[in-house]
Order: C-alpha cells, then sequence, then structure tokens
C-alpha cells in the first residue's frame, strides 16, 4: 500500500489529498503551528479515524521535520505540491538516495537540478536549436566582458529597429526576481553592474550576473506537458499567464493560450504549436519523466522566447485540466492524479490522439493584497467567506466558509482559487465577471481596517486576457 | 667585614647550586648546607680564625661538588641556570662588553615593550697601544633583576617590530648589529602586529638586512628567539639553550597532560634531554656555528673573565663576517684565524674596518642566503635511485635553461624595443594632432551618418566557475552517511540541520544558510581547486626522518607514512587554474599534523626555487600546520628562517607568492614563510595565530575568546588581505593570479 506524505499546505495540499483519496492512495498530512485553523488541515483531522494521518512540523522547508515524519508514518512517496521544495533538487536526491528511499512525486532529481538553473536550462535549450532570450549564456565575472555583451545587446536591438531598447542584469544564482535591474543606455551600464554584481554577492555568495535583452509588450504562455517514466510524452494545451501584479505574480491564467478570435499580427495556431513541439522536444532530451511547464515568452510579432521551464505542479494547473478531455470517457484530466499515478511507476494509458480541448477555462487567484498599494499583502481576520456555486465553476480554498479565519503572516494571503469555464472566451468571460461579482468576502485587522482583496484588480483586467499593447504586457 | 662578604658569597653559590641541581641535589650536599647554615647561626661568637678554617674547608668541599655538578649536567639543569636570576643579563652586557652605549627608544618601565631593549654602543680592541673603536647597534632581550615589567625576555610584537625598526637603522648607518637572545618564547597575543606576523616580518627583512649581523644565544625560545635570531654567524653559550619548545611545553603535549595540571618530573628532564637543547647539541646539528665558552656552571653577574671573553668573540665574530665578503682577504683572515687558538682575549694585529662596499654587501647576503639553505639538509631522506636524481636534474636544468633563454634574453630584449616604439609613436601622435584633428572629426561625422552592419554573435566564452564545471565532482568520503549534522550557528542564523551527504556533496562543506565552513579533507583541494589532471607532484620522494633521534618517534613517523601514503608533511606540485600554471606548496593535517620539520622545509625551499626559476606563480595552501615539528627540534626551528629566505629570494625575483590559510594554522610556520606574504587569504571559518588558547591562558594568565584566532579577526587586526570563500576559492585564486604579484611570471 503507498502512503503519500503531503508536504504543503493550504488548497494544494487539500487538492492532493483528494487525488490520493480517488486514487485509492493513503496519505499523511502535515501543518504548522501559523497553520492549526486552515481548511487542510481540519479535513485531514476529520479522516484520521483508523490511523494518526496529522503531524505537526516546524516548518514546511525543513526536510529533516519530513523525512522524520515520512519515517514515523512508513510513508513510501512525498509530494512536494508548489513551492516550498517543490524544487529543490537535494531533496529529491535525498529522498531517493537515503537508507530508506522514498519515492518523490516530481521529475528525477538530476533533471531538477538541471532545470533549477536557468543558465543550463539555456545551454539545453541553444543546444536544440530552441530560442531563448538573447544574452550571455553563463555567469560574468569579468566587467569587460559583460560591457561587450551589453554593448552588442543594444546594437542588436537598434538594427532590429526596436524602440526603446534594453537589458536586464540579473544575479546569475537565486530567483523570484530579486535583484534583476533594468539598463536603457549603455552609459548607465557599469554603474547598475556593479550594483547588481554587490548585490548578488552579499545575497547570494556570488558575484556572477546574467545579462539579457529585456523584451517588451509581450504574453506568457506556458506548455503544460504530462510524461511518464516510459518516455511518454502528451501535452495538455496552453495556458496565458499574462496577467501579474507588478511583482510578477500571477493573477489570471486562462487555457488556452490565445485567443483565436482576436486579432494578432502573426498566426495564433501556428505559434501555438511551434512553442509546443519546441517543448516536446526538449523533454524528450532530457527523458523528462513528470509533469512540467515550459514557459514561453511571445513578442507581438510573434516571435516565441524559451523563459524557464517548471519541473512541478504548478498552481494554475486546473484551467489545463478543465479544457482536456478523453474523448472516449468525456472526462476532463486530473493533473494532479496523474502527477502521482505516474510518480508511483504508472503507465500513461492514452496517447494525444486520445485527448481534445474544449472550450475555454479562466482562472481567478483572490487574494487579500492591496493591488493600488504595490500590491502589500493584507493580514487580519476573515470573519465572512461566500462564493457562489455554480456547475461551470471550480474553486480551490483553505478558508473555511463556517468560521472566522486569521491569514497567517507567515504565507502568502491567498484565499481562494476560481476556476470558471464557458464554451467560448466571451462566454468564460462573462462567467468569470458575474463570479466576481456574488462573491462576499468579509474581515478585519487588528486596526479595525476592512479587509481588501484584489477582486476589482481581476474584474478590470478580464478584458486584458490574450491581449498586447496594454500596461501588464511589461 | 672581608669575611661577612666571602661567607655571603659561599652561600649565594650554595643556593645556587641547590637551585640548579633540584631535586637532583647531591646527598652530602645538604651535610655542606647544614655546616654553612651552623657557620651563619654562630658567625659572630666564633673568632676569626676560626672562620676563615671552617670556610676554607666549607670552599673546598663546594668547589667538589660545582666540578662535580659541571660535569654531570643534565639538559633540564642548563635551562635552570639560564632562568637563574643570578645569571647575567643583557644590561650586563652593555656594562661590560661595550665601552659607551645609550639605549634607544626606552628607559626602565617607560618603553613600548621593555622585554626588548635596543642600544647604540661602542666597542673598542687594542693594537698596540692604540685604541680602535667600533660602532654597533645591540639589540637584544632583557630578562631584567626583579623587573617584573620585563616580562621576563618575552618580546610583544610591538617590541620585535621596535627591533626591526632600529636594525634598519643600523642598516641606513652601515654598522653591524649584535644581537643577545635571551627569551622564554614570544608574548602570544595577536594584537597588531602580531606575534606570528611580525615575527614574518622581521625574518622577511633580516634575510636582506645589508649589514653584518651577529647573534649570541643564551635562552632561545623557538620562535621568540626567531624573531631577531637570523644572522651571519651564530654564537651560542656553553651554558645556553636553544629549543623549539620548552621542556615543560614539550612534556605537557607528551604526555597530554590536562590543562592547570603539571607534568611529572621524569617526562620533563625526558624532554629535556631529548630535545637536543644544548649548546654541544645545537652545534653538532648545524644549527649555532660556535660556542662561547662559560665558566663552570654558567656566567653570572659578576664573572668579569667571561665579558672579557665575550667581547673578545663579538670582535671576532664580526671579523670574521667581514672579511668572509672581502676578494682580497688571505692575510687578514689568518691574522683572525690564528686568534682561535689564543685561550682567552689578546691583542689584535690588525683593525679590520667594518664598513662593507655595495659589491661587499651583495656577497653578505649571498653567503647568508647559502648558510640558511645549508641548514637541516643532512636531515631528510631522499629515496630516488640515484640514476633517477640524475635524470630528473638533467631534466628540470633543461626547463630551466629553456625558460632563461626565453623569459630572460628574448622576451625581456623584445619587451624594451616595444617600450621605445610606443614612446616614440605616442609622442609622435601629440606632435601630429593639431594637423591631424580637422580631418577626424570629418571622418567621425560621416562614420556616424552610416553605422555598422555587423551583426556580431553574442560571446560565449565559459567562464570561471567557482568551482569545477557541472560534470562530474569530487565527493568527500565524509558524504557517505545517511544522517545530520547542525550547523554551529544554528541558535544564532537558524540554520537547519544538514544532510551529510548534501552537505560534504555539492554544498562543498558549506552551510547554505551561515556560510560556516566545515572541514574538508586536502584530497578535496586537489580534485576540486586546478584544471582536472593538472596537478603533477615534485619531490615527493624527500621524505621526514627522525633527524634529532627523538626516543620513540620512528614509530610515528613511520605510522603517519603509511597512514597517508605520504612521506611528509607537504606536497608540492605544478597544477594549472584555468590553464595558468603554478607551483603549489600544501601542508595537510594528516601527517602529523602539518607540522613542519627538516624534510618540509626543504621541498618548501625547492618548491620556490622551481617557481622562481620556471616563473611560475607560487600558493602556499595550509590545509592546517600545527607549526614546527617539536621531536625534530631547533633543526626545525631553523626551517623558519631557511624558508623565509627561499620566498624572500622568490618574491624579489618578480613572483606572485599567494598564501592560503584554512583549517588550522599556528606558531612557526605562520610566524615566518607563511606570515611575510605580501598577499595571506583565509578561507571562511578558519583559526589563524601563534599559539593556541591553551597557552595563551598558561603565559599571559589572561582567557580568550572562543573566536580569537578567527579568520574574521585576523582581518580585523589587518593580519591577513581577505576571506575566501571554500566556493569561490578557484575563481578567487584565478583573479588573483591575474591582477596580483611582481612583473616576472610567464604568463605577464
Amino acid at each position: 500500500m503507498e502512503r503519500v506524505l503531503i508536504a504543503n499546505r493550504g488548497e494544494i495540499a487539500i487538492r492532493i489529498m483528494k487525488a490520493c483519496q480517488d486514487l485509492g492512495l493513503d496519505y499523511v498530512m502535515i501543518y504548522t503551528k501559523e497553520d492549526q485553523n486552515s481548511l487542510h488541515v481540519k479535513l485531514a483531522e476529520q479522516n484520521q479515524k483508523d490511523r494518526k494521518r496529522l503531524f505537526r512540523v516546524s516548518s514546511y522547508r525543513d526536510p529533516n521535520d519530513l523525512f522524520e515524519v515520512a519515517d514515523i508514518t512508513s510513508s513510501t512517496a512525498i509530494h512536494p505540491g508548489y513551492g516550498f521544495i517543490a524544487e529543490d533538487y537535494r531533496v529529491a536526491r535525498r529522498a531517493v538516495t537515503r537508507e530508506r528511499p522514498i519515492k518523490f512525486i516530481g521529475p528525477r532529481w538530476q533533471v531538477l537540478k538541471d532545470f533549477g538553473n536557468k543558465i543550463n536550462t539555456k545551454k539545453i535549450a541553444s543546444a536544440l536549436g530552441i530560442p531563448s532570450i538573447p544574452g550571455s549564456e553563463g555567469p560574468i565575472y569579468n566587467e569587460m566582458e559583460a560591457e561587450d555583451i551589453a554593448v552588442r545587446l543594444f546594437e542588436m536591438q537598434q538594427e532590429q529597429g526596436i524602440p526603446n531598447p534594453s537589458i536586464l542584469i540579473k544575479p546569475s544564482t537565486g530567483g523570484g526576481g530579486m535583484g534583476i535591474e533594468e539598463v536603457v543606455h549603455i552609459d548607465q551600464f557599469r554603474r547598475i553592474y556593479r550594483q547588481v554584481r554587490n548585490y548578488s554577492k552579499r545575497q547570494f555568495g556570488d558575484e556572477g550576473v546574467l545579462i539579457e535583452q529585456y523584451i517588451k509588450n509581450v504574453n506568457h504562455i506556458e506548455v503544460q506537458l504530462v510524461c511518464s517514466q516510459h518516455k511518454e510524452i502528451v501535452h495538455c494545451g496552453t495556458r496565458n499567464c499574462t496577467i501579474q501584479t507588478g511583482r510578477r505574480q500571477k493573477r489570471i491564467e486562462v487555457a488556452p493560450g490565445l485567443d483565436f478570435s482576436q486579432a494578432y499580427k502573426f498566426d495564433p495556431q501556428r505559434i501555438l504549436e511551434t512553442i509546443i513541439s519546441y517543448s516536446i522536444r526538449m523533454a524528450r532530451y532530457v527523458d523528462y519523466d513528470s509533469l512540467g511547464t515550459w514557459e514561453w515568452l511571445v513578442t507581438k510579432e510573434g516571435t516565441p522566447y524559451l523563459l524557464e521551464v517548471n519541473p512541478r505542479i504548478q498552481v494554475e494547473n486546473a484551467v489545463s485540466s478543465r479544457i482536456t478531455t478523453f474523448k472516449n470517457r468525456a472526462s476532463s484530466i486530473n493533473l494532479i492524479r496523474e502527477q502521482i499515478r505516474l510518480a508511483l511507476g504508472d503507465k500513461l494509458g492514452y496517447k494525444q490522439n486520445d485527448l481534445s480541448f474544449k472550450g475555454v477555462s479562466i482562472e481567478f487567484r483572490i487574494v487579500a493584497e492591496d493591488t493600488k498599494r504595490g500590491f502589500i499583502p493584507w493580514s487580519g481576520c476573515i470573519s465572512n467567506f461566500q462564493l457562489p456555486t455554480y456547475s461551470w465553476l471550480d474553486v480551490y480554498t483553505h478558508v473555511p466558509n463556517t468560521e472566522p479565519y486569521v491569514i497567517p503572516s507567515e504565507y502568502d494571503p491567498n484565499l481562494a482559487l476560481a476556476v470558471v469555464w464557458g464554451e467560448t472566451f466571451k462566454e468564460a468571460k462573462e462567467r468569470g465577471l458575474k463570479f466576481l461579482s456574488e462573491a462576499i468576502i468579509e474581515g478585519e485587522n487588528g486596526y479595525g481596517d476592512p479587509v481588501t482583496t484584489n477582486i476589482e484588480f481581476l474584474k478590470n483586467n478580464i478584458d486584458n486576457l490574450c491581449r498586447y499593447n496594454y500596461s501588464g504586457c511589461h | 667585614m672581608e669575611a661577612e662578604k666571602r661567607f655571603l658569597n659561599l652561600e649565594n653559590r650554595i643556593l645556587y647550586l641547590i637551585d640548579i641541581k633540584g631535586d637532583n641535589i647531591y646527598p652530602g650536599f645538604f651535610e655542606l648546607k647544614a655546616k654553612a647554615d651552623k657557620l651563619k647561626k654562630n658567625f659572630y661568637q666564633l673568632s676569626s680564625g676560626e672562620i676563615l678554617s671552617e670556610m676554607e674547608s666549607l670552599e673546598e668541599m663546594l668547589a667538589f661538588y660545582e666540578i662535580k655538578a659541571e660535569r654531570d649536567l643534565t639538559p633540564m639543569e642548563i635551562a635552570r641556570i639560564v632562568r637563574n636570576p643570578q645569571r647575567f643579563t643583557l644590561r650586563d652586557i652593555l656594562d661590560n662588553v661595550y665601552d659607551d652605549y645609550s639605549e634607544l627608544g626606552g628607559a626602565g618601565d617607560c618603553n613600548i615593550d621593555p622585554a626588548i631593549v635596543v642600544a647604540r654602543a661602542d666597542i673598542s680592541r687594542k693594537i698596540g697601544n692604540r685604541i680602535y673603536s667600533h660602532q654597533v647597534m645591540v639589540i637584544g632581550h632583557e630578562k631584567g633583576k626583579g623587573e617584573e615589567f620585563r616580562n621576563g625576555g618575552s618580546a610583544k610584537p610591538w617590541g620585535n617590530e621596535k627591533a626591526l625598526r632600529y636594525m634598519k637603522v643600523a642598516e641606513t648607518e652601515g654598522i653591524p648589529i649584535h644581537i643577545y637572545i635571551s627569551t622564554p618564547g614570544a608574548y602570544p597575543i595577536e594584537d597588531y602586529p602580531g606575534s606570528a606576523q611580525q615575527i614574518a616580518r622581521n625574518l622577511y627583512e633580516m634575510t636582506k638586512l645589508k649589514v653584518p649581523i651577529i647573534s649570541v644565544i643564551s635562552e632561545g625560545g623557538s620562535g621568540g628567539a626567531e624573531a631577531i635570531g637570523l644572522s651571519d654567524m651564530r654564537l651560542m653559550l656553553s651554558h645556553g639553550y636553544y629549543s623549539v619548545i620548552s621542556p615543560e611545553g614539550a612534556a605537557a603535549i607528551e604526555g597530554k597532560i590536562p590543562e592547570g595540571k603539571k607534568a611529572p618530573k621524569e617526562l620533563i628532564d625526558f624532554c629535556a634531554e631529548q630535545l637536543k637543547i644544548t649548546a654541544q647539541d645545537s652545534l653538532s646539528l648545524g644549527v649555532v656555528d660556535r660556542i662561547i665558552p662559560e665558566p663552570p656552571l654558567g656566567a653570572r653577574k659578576e664573572d668579569d673573565g667571561f665579558f672579557r671573553r665575550l667581547r673578545y668573540e663579538m670582535l671576532r665574530a664580526t671579523d670574521e663576517v667581514v672579511l668572509s665578503t672581502k676578494t682580497f682577504r688571505t692575510l687578514r683572515a689568518y691574522s683572525v684565524k690564528r686568534r682561535r687558538k689564543m685561550p682567552i682575549e689578546g691583542e689584535f694585529d690588525v683593525d679590520i674596518r667594518w664598513e662593507l662596499s655595495h659589491k661587499e654587501r651583495m656577497r653578505l647576503l649571498r653567503l647568508r642566503s647559502k648558510k640558511y639553505r645549508s641548514m637541516g639538509t643532512r636531515f631528510f631522506v631522499d629515496l630516488r635511485h640515484p640514476f633517477k636524481k640524475f635524470m630528473d636534474k638533467a631534466s628540470s636544468g633543461l626547463r630551466y635553461f629553456y625558460t632563461e633563454v626565453y623569459f630572460d634574453l628574448l622576451k625581456k630584449h623584445k619587451r624594451s624595443v616595444e617600450k621605445v616604439i610606443e614612446e616614440v609613436s605616442q609622442e609622435g601622435t601629440i606632435a601630429l594632432a593639431p594637423i591631424k584633428n580637422p580631418f577626424k572629426s570629418i571622418y567621425t561625422f560621416i562614420k556616424d551618418r552610416f553605422p555598422r552592419r555587423v551583426l556580431r554573435p553574442i560571446d560565449h566564452r565559459l567562464p570561471v566557475n567557482a568551482v569545477a564545471d557541472f560534470g562530474e565532482i569530487y565527493v568527500s568520503p565524509l558524504a557517505n552517511e545517511d544522517r545530520v549534522i547542525t550547523c554551529p550557528n544554528s541558535h544564532t542564523h537558524g540554520c537547519l540541520d544538514l544532510w551529510v551527504p548534501d552537505l560534504y556533496g555539492d554544498l562543498h562543506g558549506v552551510c547554505p544558510n551561515c556560510g560556516h565552513h566545515f572541514p574538508l579533507e586536502y584530497q578535496w583541494y586537489l580534485k576540486t581547486l586546478f584544471d582536472k589532471g593538472s596537478v603533477r607532484e615534485f619531490n615527493s620522494h624527500i621524505g621526514s626522518t627522525n633527524s634529532i633521534g627523538y626516543k620513540g618517534f620512528d614509530r610515528k613517523i613511520q605510522g603517519d607514512q603509511k597512514k597517508t601514503k605520504r612521506k611528509s608533511a607537504i606536497i608540492t606540485f605544478l597544477a594549472r587554474i584555468n590553464g595558468i600554471e603554478l607551483v603549489v606548496a600544501m601542508l595537510y593535517s594528516n601527517f602529523r599534523n602539518g607540522t613542519v620539520g627538516a624534510a618540509e622545509g626543504e621541498k618548501f625551499v625547492l618548491a620556490c626555487d622551481h617557481a622562481r626559476a620556471l616563473k611560475l606563480p607560487l600558493l602556499a595552501y595550509v590545509h592546517a600546520t600545527g607549526g614546527i615539528r617539536i621531536h625534530e627540534g631547533t633543526v626545525g626551528v631553523v626551517q623558519m628562517p631557511k624558508c623565509t629566505m627561499a620566498v624572500r629570494e622568490y618574491i624579489d625575483a618578480g613572483g606572485l607568492y599567494i598564501v592560503v590559510y584554512d583549517n588550522n594554522s599556528y606558531a612557526g610556520p605562520v610566524a615566518s614563510f607563511l606570515g611575510c606574504s605580501p598577499y595571506q587569504f583565509a578561507i571562511k571559518s578558519s583559526n589563524i595565530g601563534f599559539a593556541g588558547p591553551r597557552v595563551i591562558r598558561e603565559t599571559t594568565g589572561e582567557d580568550i575568546p572562543p573566536d580569537y584566532h578567527r579568520a574574521d579577526n585576523a582581518l580585523k587586526r589587518g593580519h591577513i588581505q581577505g576571506i575566501w570563500d571554500r566556493r569561490t576559492f578557484r575563481k578567487n585564486l584565478y583573479m588573483a593570479l591575474l591582477t596580483m604579484g611582481g612583473k616576472n611570471l610567464y604568463y605577464r
């Protein structure tokens, strides 16, 4: 009997739990002190009549605690969810190489390691002739060399007639957009280069930086791949995640990746097919063996650039699940269930031809944040949380609707994911607006200020879906 | 009155003998003591005749015991003679050997360091009826007579700095330096300029000080002695001692005595004997040049004859050093040599002037270099077949010759021609500017209107990776364990426990949260620091031996040789970093805790010479060093000046000498050939210092904080130039090779 340790919190923990139940697998849930009122804890509590399934740990990030729980409960697999340890190849490696090995629900650790490194991803891409963002192919330590690259990037943009050319300097280690600076003129380069280099040295202990062309006015489109350990690869279409906060956090995702009813300067069908085939080529090359997302930037002119590979389940997996249906079973796919099943060694059991795509699905991330003040998180107590129910709507949340819930300040103030579906873009957007208008979220913080959420922001941006030339396209 | 004085003297002699013999005092001696006590008690009841006869018999008995004591003097007893308060001090020498002197930089306790006394002094000789006097700089340790502030002649870092300053004054003024060493050891504190670092600086400067230096050892306590001991002529007093460590210290280490407890007397005596600390031992080990005889049981303050002898010996030694630099010296040398047969000071035939010409100074330095380089060369084994030895010599000789021809003859010439061309063309540019400028501006104007349309591809040059490549990496055998380690900083930095295979695998033994460095074995550095497969070891056949015949040490050496499969505590090799070839000398902890003896010193010197001949940069990577190997006694100690000599000559030849400390680096090596480098770096979390916490507590009586020797404190005190992260060691080293060092490197 397989037993899955769910090493995450909130809505994803609940979704993994349900997937385990569907597959007939046992599971173990963990939580931290701050999360004791979360729904994921309450659901797990209810389900431990026959045996203990809920354990408190000091942190979701501490692999020592996780493996301790795994050993006590004799778990056979660990599901990292997203965030925390999901992309930490060391944890994945430790899981499978320790004296009592545990299956890591995700790709092999070697693959995690390769894709965890921006530079290496770029190297693999260019070896396969897949376009990635022009710039340095490795960390630069030498100022002269750095300037040389910057000069050429500016020249190249001028030759392509790009208005307002600019480049980005990023620390070569680290992530999450930390320390990235823009350079709009070569004369600023040295000053900003040194600034980023010093930041990187202070923050990550390494002076290396990456220099890239800053590609503007793009759509952020991603390709969902499902791969098994038996060299089988299928895709579940594309998603568009261009609508993000000022800090590059996704807020609305839509599948499919482009709206064919809109006018583009390029053939949208062909572009989506191109990035899907590039993604599959790369997955095949590295012998990818789990779920994964290939993220692309597509310019207004229709040039795609590989941004990065996310070797894990993503928050927005449900929009792809919703529109991907089995031709002969008339049911849609469940990506989390597939991920667990494949990690335990199953074969896919179907081919690309068995899948078809039906309709449009939009996901709204409802977050307690102040969208007018730089998206700063709001913390306080949610006293009333009522979301409507419809047949075309799925809601994933860890906020209980029967009792007040205090948002822990240690974690992101995500409240719910709402996934709507419609036959067409038009219908999906209308249903989305309907849902957002009916959602009731009330509460206040210690100062008596009412809760601020991003619902207005989501409403205002529905019309920007899959479009170019608006402020959100960077 | 006369009788009282005579009795007082008698009593002093009795007490002195008791002090020196300690527990080994002859049983019959107590009878003598009792008689003397009785005489003292009844002194005023007895008639002068009775006193006189009684005293005569006592003196006779005492003389008998004194002769007996002198005959079977043990090394530990010699140590007690040297430490006895009745022994003369530097002040007595200044009063009796020199005619006139003025102390510089100190009066009593009003002094930056009263343990070191510096004086400008006159020393004179009589030839016929004329008196000739010479100016010298006298520098030495002053133990003082009951003067607490003198610290028993234990010099603080700034005391040694003062000594160096006045040595340079002597150099400027061209007068010889007379040095009197009488110290139990240097005061082990790290405050700027730092014990170890200052000794290293002194040695570094003294290797090429352009005046004759004569030193006399009375109490030669290891590093403290070396701080001012590098000289052209090393004299030793017959009742002095010269040692790598005090017999008590050696006993504490040998017997693993816990702090606060005393080592058993037998063990101390054993160590004193095994360390070969006497004058006769030092002479036969070749670490001193000559012995100055003292009266039986050692010279005391009132031994006028001894001071006359000392004056004569100092004059003669200085003469000899000066004459050795002269080309035309046969007759005068003969005259000096003849004196050697004279029992005691006599008249000199000629006056030898002590000023040296430029050429003579150069010869002086050459001779000094030769003298130190030959020290200890008898005390290691070379296990090569004679034919192999010959072939090795021939092949390196060929390479040296090639380097010399290519760089010194061809390249130097080319460079100077280029320089001339460059200068001429620059002059020309300036002269032509007024004519050229109008055309140039037109050209620029046109060029800007039609910009180039060439698209150059983005450069894909490989960067310097912090540690090796993404490919296979060397994994420490420490990683083969499924367990976790707690970072020592976890309570302050909140570090998570580290899984051992990760920590010693791709985390390179560094806590990813706080950057604490866990120790790694030396092989890790061999495998990851240098270009793959570029490490080529040389002189691996030179091995350590039991150089001074320390009882029971053969077994220890053999044990370590078996354990490490190496012959000494230093590995010297050629390697490359991103294509740049360099010479590396690596002291590692597994062999006698990285201590330095004759074999290690010789290998280090050979590495310096190899680097110099081939114009390669030189890296001394100190995985760990516990100091000078105490089992090699003074043969080990002289490796300090010897290796510093080689380093100095390497640096002067325009090389690049980088020292990187890791884990724990202490004592002698840091206080000489490591500490003298202008580029010293430490790996994070390492310790650098002169003496360990225990020695500091025992000598200074003060406790030190646990991070006293930490790299960041060493940096704060100005002892090192920077702290390197192990993960960026390779990159930093590469940058150092490119940007630091002299002009005589093959890749420049």
